[in-house]
């Protein structure tokens, strides 16, 4: 019986899964997401009174997005406040392409990726000289850039009224359904957490941890921090703008209203309450923020149909009672969740014998 | 340890009484539900809020006298904080999940960006949002509103400027009004402004530069300082109650002779209060609706409603434009339950066999067309006098062709 984790090479530390266990399950989850969910989504969705589609739709496009700040922020240290606005160009980039441009959607995805990622190079470059705070406001310049042309650059962006966006189809499959979109999404989630989990492994992955914990100590080991501050900018913005991509196309609307600085706030929150530098913190994190509000929805929905006089207030206490969870969780699970699941874990597999 | 342990069962006792509540709650006959996405938290919450309080009531009342012959109806009313994103998500629930085929919505910004897809869905539209976009059938069929569109305001804005100029401004002598305008940056505000210049510009006033005050500004100086070297005799401002007031303020506080004409969103019984006497003689305001106690026939039912659901609640015309809104929904669907066509195509067919509906005299009658989705082209502009809202003039514009959805 185990009663802790023993390795005996440093292989063996690294693996992405450590028992056959982990392994089993994974497929598990994965044929339920591929197989399963589909079917119970729609009666859950009843019984909840939300789109349970729509929300897993939400939740992967987000995952792919808080990944990409996950790297940015939980393993290389940088924090950003501009990848709401990211996620915006990611956006547009696709719309306009895809549109306008007439580009396939499998063109314009990746290019909308592409092009995010080089304007998030470009506001990645402070990060040579900038840290903590000086850097969250130098990337909040971003919010303020992007956002202002978003708004008033009309001919290309449609101006306030945003961008009305077609479904796409791949290689002929029309993705006009939610269902259908869902399993785009879901493979590309997968795709995207693969990648992240296996590139901190590389020397890139190993390059950005050590500048996260002691920047200094790791240019004096020869890591070149301008090189790995940029690169971290880049495919963070990389991910973040296909999950605009995927966002346009989905919601059918791009407006400059998405991508604000309350959602760059969100997509920090999501990765701090998930946990910042574990994997699982993006998608526990998503999935938390995504929810939350929601299911805060049902009572409200519930408590003005019993006292309508005075339902304007549900509406209001639904805000508050969202940020009340959210410091709540902070004091509790400073660590995230990601953290608090390894707990959990480690609690009942080495029960009774845990040191 | 312990703390969290009491905070992991307080979670669980919370999460299982909420499911049996809500268990509970569901188990109801089936009314015929009815989508609501209102703004009570959002920067057009100052006038979003009582509009959805009426809508709320107007159900209540519509169950009490009757339902849509015998079937009560349900408004599921969310708030959406007036973001898109928001609005784009609750669409989906309504339609996925609820399955409704009406939908009361609010602002500009969202209706037009849920234009595509309630059309595909065949889901009808009211909106609050009076723009002048959604008022051509063949290009939104399934929106509808009830109010005057914000173009045809501006124009009969544009007309009252020119026609009242020589009386009003007598120091003037033969030279063209000088209008400018003042709107947030935002599809709400920027809707009607080129139907404002190009009348402007058929009745030869003279046009300034644009100036943009936002939904939540607290402060318009340096938008109005801009203005001193055109000195304009009018300012349109298409805001909400709060940011028109702004406005106001600062327009005395420079000194400006200018006068402001508002749109209908920024001109309400709140304007007393929140311009002081700063708007006496200064604002005037565009009123397609009563005002909330005004001596109308179909004012009573709404008041009574509103005594009976909060009998210290203070209202607004914004009550009667929700009430109003609630009341011709009513009667599509009355009219569209007797055809035995009680879907999204029915209520459409029933509210464009509407020809000029009685509202009461809360608004002016409602007609609708299969060509045409203009409710209807006439209101009252009232100015703001002695801290009082007094009538200035009954306006009315022709429903032309060439004036229909934009």
């Amino acid at each position: 019986m185990p009663t802790g984790l023993f390795y005996t090479k440093y292989q063996d530390d690294e693996k992405i899964f450590h028992t056959l266990w982990v392994k089993i399950w994974m497929w598990a989850l994965l044929i339920f997401l591929f197989v399963c969910f589909p079917f119970v989504a729609y009666p859950l969705s009843g019984f909840f009174g939300f789109s349970l589609q729509h929300m897993a739709n939400m939740i992967g496009i987000f995952i792919i997005g808080a990944h990409g700040l996950n790297l940015l922020t939980g393993f290389t240290g940088q924090i950003s406040l501009g990848h709401g606005a990211f996620m915006g160009v990611g956006a547009y980039t696709s719309a306009i392409l895809f549109m306008k441009g007439g580009w396939p959607f499998w063109l314009s995805l990746p290019a909308a990726g592409l092009v995010t990622a080089g304007v998030g190079m470009i506001f990645g470059v402070p990060s040579l000289r900038l840290r903590g705070l000086y850097l969250a406001i130098a990337t909040m310049a971003a919010q303020f850039i992007i956002g202002y042309a978003m708004r008033n650059w009309t001919s290309l962006t449609g101006g306030s009224a945003g961008l009305n966006v077609d479904r796409p189809s791949i290689f002929g499959f029309a993705l006009d359904t939610d269902l259908r979109y869902y399993y785009l999404i879901l493979i590309l989630v997968i795709f995207s957490t693969l990648f992240l989990k296996n590139l901190l492994r590389t020397k890139t992955g190993r390059a950005m941890v050590a500048i996260r914990d002691r920047y200094l100590s790791a240019e004096i080991m020869g890591v070149n921090l301008f090189k790995y501050r940029l690169l971290a900018f880049g495919i963070s913005s990389f991910y973040v703008g296909v999950s605009g991509g995927l966002f346009a196309h989905y919601n059918l609307v791009v407006s400059d209203e998405h991508f604000t600085m309350w959602l760059s706030i969100q997509y920090l929150a999501m990765v701090i309450i998930g946990g910042l530098g574990h994997v699982l913190g993006g998608i526990f994190g998503t999935i938390f923020m995504v929810l939350l509000p929601e299911l805060l929805r049902i009572p409200t929905e519930i408590l003005s149909n019993i006292y309508p006089n005075i339902f304007a207030i549900f509406g209001t206490l639904r805000e508050l009672v969202f940020g009340l969870v959210i410091i709540l969780f902070l004091i509790f699970e400073p660590d995230g969740l990601a953290a608090r699941w390894h707990t959990i874990r480690a609690y009942w597999k080495l029960w009774p014998f845990s040191y | 340890m312990k703390r969290i342990k009491i905070f992991q069962w307080a979670c669980v006792v919370l999460l299982v009484t909420g499911l049996v509540f809500w268990g509970c709650a569901k188990k109801e006959a089936e009314p015929l539900k009815i989508g609501g996405i209102f703004d009570i938290t959002g920067p057009t919450s100052a006038v979003g809020k009582d509009y959805a309080q009426a809508a709320k009531d107007a159900e209540r009342y519509i169950n009490e006298n009757g339902g849509i012959n015998g079937r009560k109806i349900q408004l599921i009313a969310n708030d959406y904080a007036y973001k898109i994103p928001e609005a784009v998500s609750l669409y989906k629930q309504y339609k996925d999940v609820d399955k409704v085929f009406v939908i009361q919505g609010w602002g500009t910004g969202d209706t037009n960006a849920l234009k595509q897809q309630t059309n595909n869905d065949q889901i009808v539209y009211i909106s609050a949002s009076y723009d002048s976009n959604l008022n051509d059938p063949s290009k939104s069929p399934y929106n509808f509103y009830v109010g005057t569109s914000y173009s045809d305001a501006i124009r009969l804005a544009m007309k009252f400027v020119n026609d009242s100029f020589k009386e009003m401004f007598p120091d003037a002598g033969d030279r063209a009004p000088r209008v400018v305008f003042i709107y947030p940056d935002h599809p709400y505000g920027k809707a009607p402004i080129p139907a404002g210049k190009a009348m402007a510009k058929e009745l030869g006033i003279e046009v300034g530069p644009d100036e943009i005050v936002g939904l939540r500004a607290i402060d318009a100086t340096s938008q109005l300082l801009h203005l001193k070297e055109f000195d304009p005799d009018w300012a349109w401002v298409g805001g909400t109650t709060p940011s028109t007031s702004v406005v106001v303020k600062d327009t005395a506080k420079l000194n400006l002779r200018t006068k402001i004409i508002s749109n209908c969103w920024g001109f309400d019984e709140n304007i007393l209060k929140l311009a002081g006497d700063a708007g006496n003689d200064r604002i005037y305001g565009m009123a397609p609706f009563a005002f909330w106690g005004e001596d109308v026939p179909g004012m009573k039912a709404a008041m009574e409603t509103a005594k009976k659901s909060d009998p210290e609640g203070i209202h607004t015309v914004r009550y009667i434009q929700g009430w109003t809104a609630m009341m011709v929904m009513w009667e599509g669907l009355k009219r569209a339950d007797k055809a035995g066509q009680l879907n999204g195509p029915g209520l459409k067919a029933a509210l464009e066999s509407l020809q000029d509906f009685n509202t009461g005299g809360l608004t002016a009658p409602v007609s609708f067309t299969p060509t045409d989705h203009r409710p209807n082209t006439a209101l009252r502009i009232f100015q703001m006098s002695n801290n009082q809202l007094v009538p200035v003039k009954s306006v009315s514009i022709e429903r032309e062709d060439r004036f229909l959805g934009w």
